[in-house]
């Protein structure tokens, strides 16, 4: 039975490592097409063609700046803040992304949501960045703590090491916390939809809590049918139609 | 155990504890005391009144049945007992309810009653009753009154209370509605009040006080709920009646027609309470009736606004001020202002809208939230906070006054409130026209957070498409939850668990030689012991003396100590040639010994012979 299954899954290995580089390839000349679209453009072809290579998971932050140049022109300042946030979730350094998002957040007047003091201060890294600063002090503490157990002399460097990993694990577990459910988290969602009115009652007719320009920040707390329960800019609370939001994180 | 009894002890210990301060709370209560009030001092001819006579201090008594005045009949319709406690002092009182006749007119004096109390004996007050000359009831109008539901209706009222009979479209006017009910019914309200009408709003109604009061003769509980109504058209029409529904408990409806057959209606006056079941409602079944109350309706004369309204009158019309308040006073262009304007007075202030620019020329304005504070119970009275954002498109060196317009109905006319220019100073280039600007009529609050990315002087394009793509698709999921982190977590897992192995191997390896070291230094010690005493044989002597060589021999060299010899010893304790000799002179003996016999030679040892080996070993040190 072993040797069987190992066979398969060597030939499912094998027809991967063959498939792969034919969908890039494919992949690629679909995103040549798109960007010849844009430039002739002919923005509407060329936000199908970009939409299409998201839909396959074929995922980069140029891909998502790129749909969001198109929705730009087109005049959809929703989805186009929407996909360079997108693209500033994959790379939070894309220079690119970052001022054409400032540059269309200008022109929509969109919402921020602004984050808390916590957040700001550990800004200077990414939730992957602190994933791994976790782990490597985890690990070190770990490696310290073995040693300590094991060792004839208790060693005053080691336990330093020991605690200072530990409070590093501890803060950075903390900060991928703040930052996972924070105004820039999993849970951000961008306002795509026109007039969109955040309510305080799942109905339309129920009174307005904010009005929230297309490309306005949202975060959502939970989901009700046709509704978004989100955290809203300045500190507000309120529904939100889900067809008129979507969320950054795919 | 003795928790579980610890525990039921302090519950004993509370049980008893209150059971005794309630004791002691009852016997601190007051003395007896008897009081006697009519329900009117003033009756006509044929009319009844109530007399109650309240027991303070008492859980039974002796009251009469019938009072003797002459020209009024007095009879006992009930008794109930009462139990109040305020402040942990609990009162019981014996209320007995008399229902007087009166036969002639004239100025009567109910004299003094004693009411016995077991062997004590309380007096009530001597009360005075003045009867009208008047008519008496027809027996026709009794009797039309003798059907239940009419009785039911006689135990609770409407009332709809308009002081204002003219006012202008808009203008709110207290209103009161004051439902009464006979105490002795135990009413309940079911449903309402609802004010019928159309042609004016209403604001929500709010419950405002709860009085007993006494009305032609009768002692109601009366609940006043407080609103305000505004006209929405010009004209005269009717507000109301005031509708609502009450559950009230009355005897059980008999199936014969009576008049004077009813035992207890004394008086035959069809009045509902005459009925034992009010003085004892347990002590025959009653019958709880849905009563509909519904109050006489008001007139209400409404006036038309004058035509000549100013441009940016939103409705508002009563008695208003205005304040207004802008922050920060220095900003860039596209910088967003927070005004705070608060309208406070008295009028209706659900069509008050927040004071407009008077010139919004070069400012952008986002829609504005509003609360309001109300200083009364129905929200006529308050105060009204606006935030309004507005952000300059050019330079500008004061915010434009604020207007705001309303009709005075004191006044009769409108009345435009203006603020002052507040002085503000806004820097920087014209910023570009907002290409989206939600501006949703009713839309409450925009976020300063807009616009937070300063706009520069000229409109900016974005930047160029990027034709390069990753070798590899990027991932949204963060690295915490993928396969491939915790994957890779094996790795150091994998060389911490080898640490670890290696570790206790090497500890559980010293731990082996560290027992034989002990071993061997107890059985050297054992030795020497043995040699000290003296008590062994030549052979078992040597043996033993070259067996404690070689044991601190191994120890000196960690090394096995079987494979000790003379020489080696000798090396291992660095000894002089005397010594080595003496050693080597030692194990030939114990050999000698070990192999010729016990009998080869003496069978004792001298004691220089044992003090020289004993010094030999003792010698023995690194």
């Amino acid at each position: 039975m072993k040797p069987r299954k190992l066979i398969v899954n060597l030939c499912c290995a094998i027809t991967y490592s063959f498939l792969i580089p034919s969908v890039f390839a494919q992949s690629d000349a679909q995103f040549a097409k798109a960007n010849q679209e844009y430039a002739d453009r002919n923005f509407q072809e060329a936000i199908d063609d970009y939409d299409q290579l998201v839909r396959s998971g074929q995922w980069s932050a140029n891909l998502f700046y790129d749909l969001g140049n198109a929705y730009f022109r087109a005049g959809d300042f929703g989805h186009a803040i929407l996909n360079y946030e997108r693209a500033l979730a994959l790379d939070r350094h894309h220079p690119e992304a970052d001022a054409n998002l400032r540059i269309v957040r200008d022109e929509a007047r969109a919402l921020e949501l602004t984050p808390t003091l916590v957040e700001r201060y550990l800004k200077f890294a990414n939730v992957n960045q602190f994933t791994i600063a976790a782990a490597i002090a985890i690990w070190v503490a770990a490696f310290c703590i073995v040693a300590l157990i094991f060792a004839r002399r208790r060693s005053g460097a080691a336990i330093t090491l020991s605690i200072v990993s530990l409070s590093i694990f501890a803060g950075a577990v903390f900060a991928i916390y703040e930052l996972d459910n924070g105004s820039n988290g999993r849970a951000l969602a961008i306002v795509t939809g026109m007039n969109v009115q955040a309510r305080v009652a799942t109905a339309d007719n129920a009174n307005s809590v904010l009005a929230l320009p297309p490309g306005s920040e949202i975060r959502v707390l939970s989901n009700r049918g046709d509704w978004i329960y989100a955290a809203l800019p300045n500190s507000l609370r309120g529904w939100v139609p889900a067809k008129s939001a979507e969320a950054v994180r795919l | 155990m003795n928790g579980t009894r610890r525990r039921r002890t302090a519950w004993r210990v509370l049980l008893v504890g209150t059971l005794g301060f309630f004791v002691v709370v009852c016997a601190f209560a007051d003395s007896p005391s008897a009081t006697a009030v009519l329900s009117n001092s003033e009756a006509a001819v044929g009319e009844t009144v109530q007399l109650q006579i309240r027991v303070t201090g008492a859980r039974s008594a002796d009251a009469p049945e019938k009072i003797a005045v002459d020209g009024l009949q007095i009879y006992r319709t009930g008794t109930s007992q009462h139990f109040e406690m305020n402040n942990f002092n609990v009162t019981s009182s014996v209320i007995y309810d008399y229902t007087i006749l009166a036969m002639k007119a004239g100025t009567f004096k109910i004299p003094p009653q004693t009411i016995r109390l077991g062997g004590n004996a309380v007096h009530t007050p001597e009360l005075t009753l003045n009867v009208a000359d008047s008519p008496g009831r027809s027996s026709s109008s009794r009797s039309n009154r003798d059907a239940q539901p009419e009785s039911a209706n006689q135990l609770v009222f409407a009332e709809l209370v308009v002081p204002k009979k003219v006012a202008f479209v808009g203008e709110m006017v207290p209103a009161e509605i004051r439902l009464g009910f006979d105490p002795r019914a135990h009413p309940e309200l079911a449903d309402g009040p609802e004010i019928a009408g159309q042609g004016f709003t209403t604001q929500k109604l709010q419950q405002a006080q709860q009085n007993l009061e006494t009305i032609n003769g009768r002692t109601y509980d009366v609940i006043t709920f407080k609103t305000a109504i505004a006209a929405t058209r010009a004209g005269r029409f009717e507000i109301g009646p005031v509708k609502a529904k009450a559950r009230v408990s009355v005897p059980r409806r008999q199936t014969t027609q009576r008049s004077r057959s009813r035992p207890f209606d004394l008086f035959n006056l069809d009045d509902p309470f005459s009925d034992p079941f009010f003085a004892d409602p347990f002590g025959r079944l009653a019958e709880r009736r849905e009563v509909e109350m519904e109050s006489e309706p008001a007139t209400f004369d409404v006036k038309p606004l004058p035509p000549d309204a100013p441009p940016n009158f939103s409705g508002a019309v009563g008695n208003f001020a205005v304040t207004t308040e802008a922050k920060p006073k220095r900003v860039q262009v596209g910088d967003p202002i927070t005004v705070t304007s608060t309208v406070s007075g008295r009028g209706n202030f659900d069509r008050v809208n927040a004071p407009a620019l008077e010139d919004d020329q070069g400012w952008h304005k986002y829609p504005s939230s509003s609360k309001f504070k109300q200083d009364d119970e129905v929200g006529i009275s308050g105060a009204k906070t606006f935030e309004t954002v507005i952000s300059p498109n050019e330079k500008k060196q004061a915010l434009p006054p604020l207007v705001f317009s309303y009709f005075d109905p004191v006044k009769e006319k409108y009345v435009t409130l203006r603020s002052d220019a507040t002085p503000i100073s806004v820097e920087g280039g014209a910023a570009p026209a907002p290409a989206v600007v939600a501006s949703q009529p009713g839309a409450a609050t925009l976020a300063t957070a807009a616009a937070s990315a300063k706009p520069s002087p000229k409109p900016q394009d974005i930047l160029y498409q990027l034709t390069e793509r990753p070798k590899a698709a990027q991932s949204f999921t963060p690295l915490y939850a993928q396969p491939l982190f915790w994957t890779a977590q094996f790795v150091p897992l994998f060389a911490l668990l080898g640490l670890i192995s290696w570790k206790a191997t090497q500890a559980r390896r010293e731990n082996r030689e560290a027992q034989r070291i002990a071993a061997l230094q107890h059985e050297a010690a054992e030795l020497m012991r043995k040699l000290r005493r003296g008590d062994s044989s030549p052979q078992e002597y040597f043996s033993q003396a070259s067996r404690a060589v070689r044991v601190k021999t191994a120890l000196a060299r960690n090394i096995d100590p079987n494979a000790v010899d003379a020489e080696t010893a000798a090396t291992a304790f660095d000894l002089d040639e005397n010594e080595r000799t003496q050693l080597r002179r030692l194990f030939e003996r114990s050999d000698e010994l070990r192999y010729s016999g016990a009998h080869n030679g003496a069978e004792t040892i001298s004691p220089e012979s044992r003090r020289e080996v004993l010094d030999l070993l003792e010698s023995l040190r690194t």
